[in-house]
């Protein structure tokens, strides 16, 4: 039931930020002459887009793909700090291996909101209905955006990749209603000209580190109020 | 393998890694431990960052759209929300108020 009412939750806004990142995605991959089956198995098996730009953009160069890759994990590192925060929330049972594969910003920021409203034996299972069907979107619109990439092109691809700033801007609004994501939010966006002074491949996790940590530090200051 | 399929696999292999490595950390932590509120207040703040970047200075095609259709976007999509709530009609009033602004300007 309650994974049924995950799936539901994720058709709305939140598939429609999956699929259009995800469908200009697919047009990247088509435009670097790389093929579906890359594309699709980098879309749901890396499911991290800073990552999977990241490669698509290195396959051409002059050295490759393969010294890229330190660079994509890199961007896609924040998966590790993402994975500590919802771990707990899953259940400490062997059946919250299930959640790995969706394990991704989507069903991520979702999933802060919603898990600790729930009684604790439906967490897993709302998480795992969000994240299959997230993990189903990005898969149907990467196909799709390969098929019709010469369509997405100038302002229908500028205001596709403006789908996912919005989206997770809302999200982040909902975060700073209470004090420990305020500060997390303030922290990262006074954070972020640090993010373009670095180099890009890990300059946004510097500074989402530096300022994640002294949002902390600052609330434990505050005796977590 | 060709390089690009290598780097791929290494990729997968690499974000699997990743997600596993919290989850076997904090699996048996209380959702309230230190570490794990750290965590979620780093991974905020880098999505936070992250979005900041996307509005203000973004590469690529969304650079194409002028800065203040963007910043209207995202104005038109909290002012939708903070009036009339929900996800998806805040999502599509901010898409509105860029477009609009954007082939405005246009001419």
């Amino acid at each position: 039931m309650i994974f049924r009412t995950a799936c539901r939750e994720a058709l709305g806004a939140p598939a429609l930020a999956m699929a259009a990142t995800f469908l200009a995605f697919g047009a990247a991959v088509q435009a670097a002459g790389l093929s579906l089956s890359w594309g699709l198995a980098a879309a749901l098996l890396v499911y991290g887009m800073p990552g999977q730009m990241v490669l698509v953009a290195a396959v051409n160069l002059p050295g490759g793909a393969l010294p890229a890759v330190l660079g994509a994990a890199t961007a896609n590192a924040r998966f590790l700090p993402m994975a500590v925060a919802l771990s707990p929330w899953l259940g400490g049972g062997p059946r919250r291996w299930w959640a790995l594969p969706f394990i991704a910003v989507t069903p991520w920021a979702m999933a802060m909101r919603r898990l600790p409203g729930l009684p604790e034996g439906q967490r897993l299972g709302w998480f795992l209905g969000f994240g299959l069907t997230s993990w189903l979107v990005a898969g149907t619109a990467t196909i799709l955006g390969h098929a019709i990439a010469p369509l997405l092109q100038g302002p229908v691809l500028a205001l596709m990749l403006l789908v996912n700033p919005l989206y997770f801007t809302l999200i982040l609004a909902h975060e700073v209603r209470v004090p420990p994501g305020r500060r997390a939010v303030i922290a990262g966006c006074c954070a972020a000209p640090l993010a373009l002074l670095l180099p890009a491949a890990w300059g946004l996790l510097a500074a989402g580190l530096l300022s994640g940590t002294l949002a902390f530090l600052w609330g434990e200051r505050r005796g977590r109020r | 393998m060709a390089g690009a399929d290598l780097a791929l696999l290494l990729l997968i292999l690499a974000c699997a890694l990743l997600r596993a490595a919290g989850l076997l950390v904090a699996g048996r932590l209380r959702p309230d431990h230190p570490f794990v509120r750290w965590a979620a207040s780093v991974a905020l703040a880098t999505l936070a960052a992250f979005i900041m970047l996307a509005i203000l200075a973004p590469g690529g095609a969304l650079a194409g759209i002028p800065w203040w259709a963007r910043a209207a976007g995202v104005l038109g999509a909290l002012g939708w929300m903070r009036f009339q709530g929900g996800m998806l009609g805040p999502l599509l009033a901010g898409l509105a108020v860029t477009a609009a602004g954007w082939a405005i300007s246009a001419g």
